[in-house]
Order: C-alpha cells, then sequence, then structure tokens
C-alpha cells in the first residue's frame, strides 16, 4: 500500500434523502452517510464494510491500476453497447393526413383529405435502402403519421420491400404501426397479422378524459374497440399503448392508471407533454413542469400499491431507469441516451424524402424549421451519419461532456437531447440550469432513488420484477 | 443579497460550477475584489428565499463541487485509460500513464 492509503476511481455525488449517493461511470450506487465522500478525499474512511463495498464497486482502488481495470472496461463497453448496434429504430412517416387531429397533436397532422403530404413509393423504396445501409443486426421499422393506417397498400409495399431485401442482408427485422386505432380496418389488421406488426395505440385514460384531449366525443370508444380489434387480430401482448399527459390529465393520476389496468395492460409510460407541433400551444410549461413531476409521483404511488396488492404493472419510464441503476445492462430508449438516441439509435424518413435524426426533429421541419435535416433519401448513407449537421449535432450529444451534465451523479440514468435543447432553449447545447427536461428527469430519478432509501423492503421486490 | 467568497479556498471552476446552477434563479454579478476574494451578488429572478437559505445552499454547493473537482483531478488519467480501454482500438494504457 502507498502512503496514499488508496486510489480514487472516477465517481460523482448527490444528496437525497439525508444520504450521500455515489453513482461510478458504470451506474452502480452506493447509498452511505453524509460526509462520506468528505472521508474518501480526505482519506480518513475507516476499513469497514462501506469501504469494502467502495473497492469492490470500482469507486476506489488499492493499487494505482485497479487489478479487475479489463472488467470494468468491459462493464462500461456493455453499457454502451447501444453505440455498437449501430441506429437500429427507423421511422417512416407516411403521411401527415389524420383522422383524428387531437387538441394537443405532437405530429402536425393535417385533415384526412389534405393532398400533397403522404410519402410515395419511390421515398418508401429509398428509406428502406438506406435503413438497410445501417451495420445494425436488428431493425425496427416503425410507421408514423398522422395516421399511419390511412395508407396500408404503402404500409404493405414498405414491408414487402424490406422482406425482399432481408432475405440477403438477414437481418432481425421488427414492425411497429403507430396508430391511433380510431379505424383500423381488416385490410391494415390482415397486413399486421400476416407479417406481425406490433401495434401501439394511443389512449389517454378515462372516457371523458380521452375524448376532452382529442377535442371528440367518441373517440375513447373507437379506440377502445380498436385495441379490442387489434388484439383480436395480432394478440394481446402485440398491441400496447401510450399515453400522453395533457394540462387537464394532470389532474387525474389514479383514474390513468386504472383505465391502463382496467384495459388489460401490464405496463404503461407516464409520458409528459413535449414541446413540438401543435402542443407548443401549451403557454406555461415551468408549471406545466412541475404540475407532471406531481402529476408522476402520485400516479407512481398507486401504481406500487397495484403491485403491492398483487397485480403486476410496470411503469415504463421508471423500469427504464431502473434498469440502468440495477442490471449491467444498456437500455435502448433513445430519450434517455448518452450519446444521444438521435442519429445513434434512430433515423427518421420524412413523408417528403427529408431524413432528420429524431422524431421531434421531423416535428419542428413542419414548421419550417429544418436544423436537423441530415439531408435527403437520396443522399448515402454515411453522408447522412457522417454528414457536417451529424457531427455538428454530436458535439453535443453526450452529457458525459456538457456543462451541468458532466458532473451530475445521475447522468448515467439520464440522456443528453440537443433537439430538446435546441426547440425549447434556442439552442443544442442547452443550459441545465433553466431546463425544463432536466428539472423532470431529475425530480424524478431522485425520487425513485429516494424510494429505495426510504421504502427498500417494499420497492425492491417491485422493481426488481420490472427489470428482471 | 451579497456573498464573498475566499479564492484561496474556492477556485474558479468551482465558483463558475455554483453559479452556473444557481443562475436559472439570481442573476448573479461576479467581481474580484482582490487576489484572494470576490464577491457575488445575487438577485432573485423568481420567488426569493430566505438569505440564510440561500446563502446556506451556496456554500454547500461550494463544498460538493470542491470534493467533485478533486476527485475529477484525481482521477483524470485512469478516467482516460478506462475509456480508451472500453472503446479505443489498439489503445495500450498502462500504469505508467497515470500521474500523480
Ligand atoms: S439533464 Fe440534468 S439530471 Fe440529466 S444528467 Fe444533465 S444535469 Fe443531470
Amino acid at each position: 500500500m502507498t502512503e496514499k492509503e488508496y486510489y480514487l476511481l472516477p465517481f460523482d455525488f448527490t444528496k437525497i434523502s439525508g444520504k450521500e449517493v455515489l453513482v461510478n461511470e458504470l451506474g452502480d450506487m452506493i447509498i452511505s452517510p453524509k460526509g462520506t465522500v468528505q472521508k474518501i478525499v480526505d482519506r480518513t474512511l475507516p476499513k469497514d464494510d462501506l469501504y469494502k463495498s467502495l473497492v469492490a464497486n470500482f469507486f476506489i482502488s488499492e493499487q494505482i491500476l485497479p487489478p479487475l481495470i479489463e472488467v470494468y472496461a468491459e462493464r462500461l463497453r456493455e453499457k454502451k453497447r447501444f453505440l455498437e448496434s449501430w441506429t437500429g429504430l427507423h421511422i417512416f412517416v407516411l403521411t401527415l393526413r389524420c383522422n383524428q387531429n387531437c387538441v394537443y397533436c405532437q405530429a402536425s397532422s393535417q385533415n384526412e383529405e389534405s393532398k400533397g403530404c403522404s410519402m410515395s413509393r419511390e421515398i418508401m423504396a429509398k428509406s428502406i435502402e438506406l435503413m438497410f445501409s445501417s451495420p445494425s443486426d436488428a431493425i425496427t421499422m416503425e410507421f408514423q403519421g398522422g395516421e399511419p393506417s390511412l395508407v396500408p397498400d404503402l404500409i404493405e409495399y414498405g414491408i414487402q420491400l424490406a422482406e425482399e431485401k432481408n432475405k440477403e442482408a438477414g437481418k432481425e427485422i421488427h414492425y411497429v404501426l403507430c396508430t391511433n386505432s380510431i379505424n383500423l380496418t381488416d385490410r391494415m389488421l390482415d397486413i399486421c397479422k400476416k407479417y406481425g406488426v406490433v401495434i401501439s395505440t394511443s389512449l389517454d385514460g378515462p372516457e371523458f378524459l380521452h375524448n376532452s384531449n382529442r377535442g371528440k366525443k367518441d373517440s375513447y370508444e373507437k379506440v377502445v374497440a380498436g385495441i379490442a380489434k387489434g388484439r383480436e387480430a395480432v394478440g394481446k401482448d402485440k398491441v400496447s399503448a401510450l399515453m400522453t399527459t395533457s394540462v387537464e390529465g394532470l389532474n387525474y393520476p389514479t383514474e390513468i392508471v386504472d383505465e391502463y389496468v382496467r384495459l388489460g395492460f401490464h405496463a404503461m409510460f407516464l409520458r409528459a407533454l413535449n414541446p413540438y407541433g401543435l402542443a407548443t400551444h401549451n403557454d406555461n410549461w415551468d408549471e406545466y413542469t412541475d404540475r407532471f413531476i406531481d402529476f408522476y409521483k402520485k400516479a407512481f404511488e398507486h401504481i406500487l400499491e397495484l403491485n403491492r396488492q398483487g397485480t403486476y404493472f410496470v411503469e415504463e419510464f421508471a423500469a427504464i431507469v431502473l434498469r440502468k441503476m440495477l442490471t449491467p445492462y444498456c437500455t435502448g430508449f433513445v430519450d434517455l441516451q448518452s450519446p444521444a438516441g438521435v442519429i445513434n439509435s434512430v433515423l427518421i424518413y420524412n413523408y417528403d424524402g427529408g431524413v432528420y435524426c429524431s422524431d421531434e426533429s421531423r416535428m419542428l421541419a413542419e414548421f419550417n424549421d429544418y436544423t436537423f435535416r441530415l439531408g435527403s433519401v437520396n443522399d448515402r448513407y454515411e453522408d447522412l451519419v457522417f454528414g457536417k449537421r451529424a457531427k455538428e449535432i454530436a458535439n453535443v450529444w453526450a452529457n458525459e461532456a456538457l456543462a451541468g451534465c458532466s458532473d451530475c451523479a445521475l447522468k448515467q440514468y439520464c440522456g443528453a437531447d440537443p433537439v430538446r435543447n435546441y426547440s425549447t432553449q434556442g439552442d443544442m447545447y442547452g443550459n441545465r440550469a433553466t431546463s425544463l427536461l432536466c428539472r423532470k428527469n431529475k425530480a424524478i430519478i431522485e425520487y425513485l432513488i429516494s424510494l429505495i432509501i426510504e421504502r427498500y423492503d417494499e420497492v425492491m421486490p417491485i422493481f426488481r420484477s420490472w427489470v428482471s | 443579497m451579497t456573498l464573498i467568497i475566499d479564492k484561496s479556498v474556492y477556485n474558479d471552476s468551482v465558483i463558475s460550477k455554483v453559479v452556473y446552477w444557481m443562475s436559472g434563479d439570481y442573476k448573479i454579478v461576479r467581481t474580484s475584489l482582490d487576489e484572494f476574494s470576490e464577491q457575488i451578488e445575487l438577485i432573485a429572478t423568481k420567488a426569493e428565499s430566505s438569505e440564510s437559505l440561500v446563502e446556506e445552499k451556496f456554500f454547500q454547493l461550494l463544498n460538493d463541487f470542491k470534493l467533485r473537482q478533486i476527485v475529477a483531478d484525481e482521477t483524470r488519467d485512469i478516467k482516460t485509460i478506462l475509456y480508451a480501454k472500453a472503446f479505443a482500438e489498439d489503445e495500450e494504457l498502462s500504469e505508467e500513464d497515470i500521474h500523480d
């Protein structure tokens, strides 16, 4: 042992529930009494169980180079495995036409009869070429809109083309239809059944709330019927639903959760509104964010209660964060990645042939802001993902290298989002001190850690069941 | 409110990080008084908190960022080695690359 007694390894810390929470580069967390970091730094730490745990978990090392550095490096590589697999999610925005046009629409939809806002077969074919240029072994082809079920022929054409190409490429390929389920025709469902297309629909909660959000009288009825029809056609586990918390929805945390349980879902993603498209019309984002955090906690407590009573029900955002905290694996969720999910994990092929780096960035384009347009489907894959625009984005896509994030203890569980920074703060780099996304993520991640600290025996069996 | 910070205790990088995080709620004016001290003026831009709470928060952040700085400084080389081993091809770094 040297005069230094031990050597520090990289870690960050924060204070939650009266404890110091230490997090290393792997996202491994040690909960310790206040004052621990000072003792670690001062080398006054007693050689007790905490000391042994700090050594065993790569927070300090008794040798200048930890003997298990190779293991540490391998585990770090595993945490960033999503980088090796390259772009896996390919979103095809088939049309802006929609048969619903919801009040808070985030997809800048157009009327069902609108012309000139649907993808041509030529653009579809070129987009598929690009999708297959991605080195990823597993790809997901996701159909979005507007309402993509309005163009079933185009979907079938795209899938057939992809299947044909895949005979040679041999990739694992998944298909997802993002639909409002308002009018899932037999034709559409036959396609889903034939090609194993997973259906992802939107449901905001109980009837009164869902209909009020959508500004329709019968939307809920149609969606629920669509879910039933979809389940019958493709199987219960192949139909999922996504909610968006409108301002009104903030008042109904338990009712929204109960609606999902009532309809037989086993998971939900408590999702905040995002400031794109028509959703920007909500004028007080500051207040909305604080209320959303409160909403999230109330809904989450209700979900915990359901689990305690024996109903297995997962909150997806928490499950992603907990997977990062409690397992050695990386998660494939594009919004909580560093380097960011944009380009690395997702590419968007817009109906007009533009290629964008995220779903949100093509929504900006609907408002004539082409900052995140990487190029067009006529470009070479390499020129899109290694091009000038991609490089500019890459400068600001790792929270390890961003002011505020770089010494935030929660960065291993959070992610970088240059597009959101740009759309809400005017520049891709962003300012964490005023970022509402940072405020929301931080509050929720700290809340989850506080539950682990304060109610360990109660919550850990539930959390483990969610991540296993 | 105005605080005086001892620059020999908290370096510029540490003070800057605290100012960064406080800037969401305060307009902050930094004035170097002399070699050893800096004046920080905080003007609330949102709801005001009591001065003693703000002062406590400011000094807590200073101490936390000072600790983070020590950890970052002491682990810079090992972090480089770790990331090189994890992600760089053909990068052979060893104990000799760690500088005390
Ligand atoms: S966005 Fe906020 S919570 Fe997330 S890593 Fe950055 S500073 Fe931390």
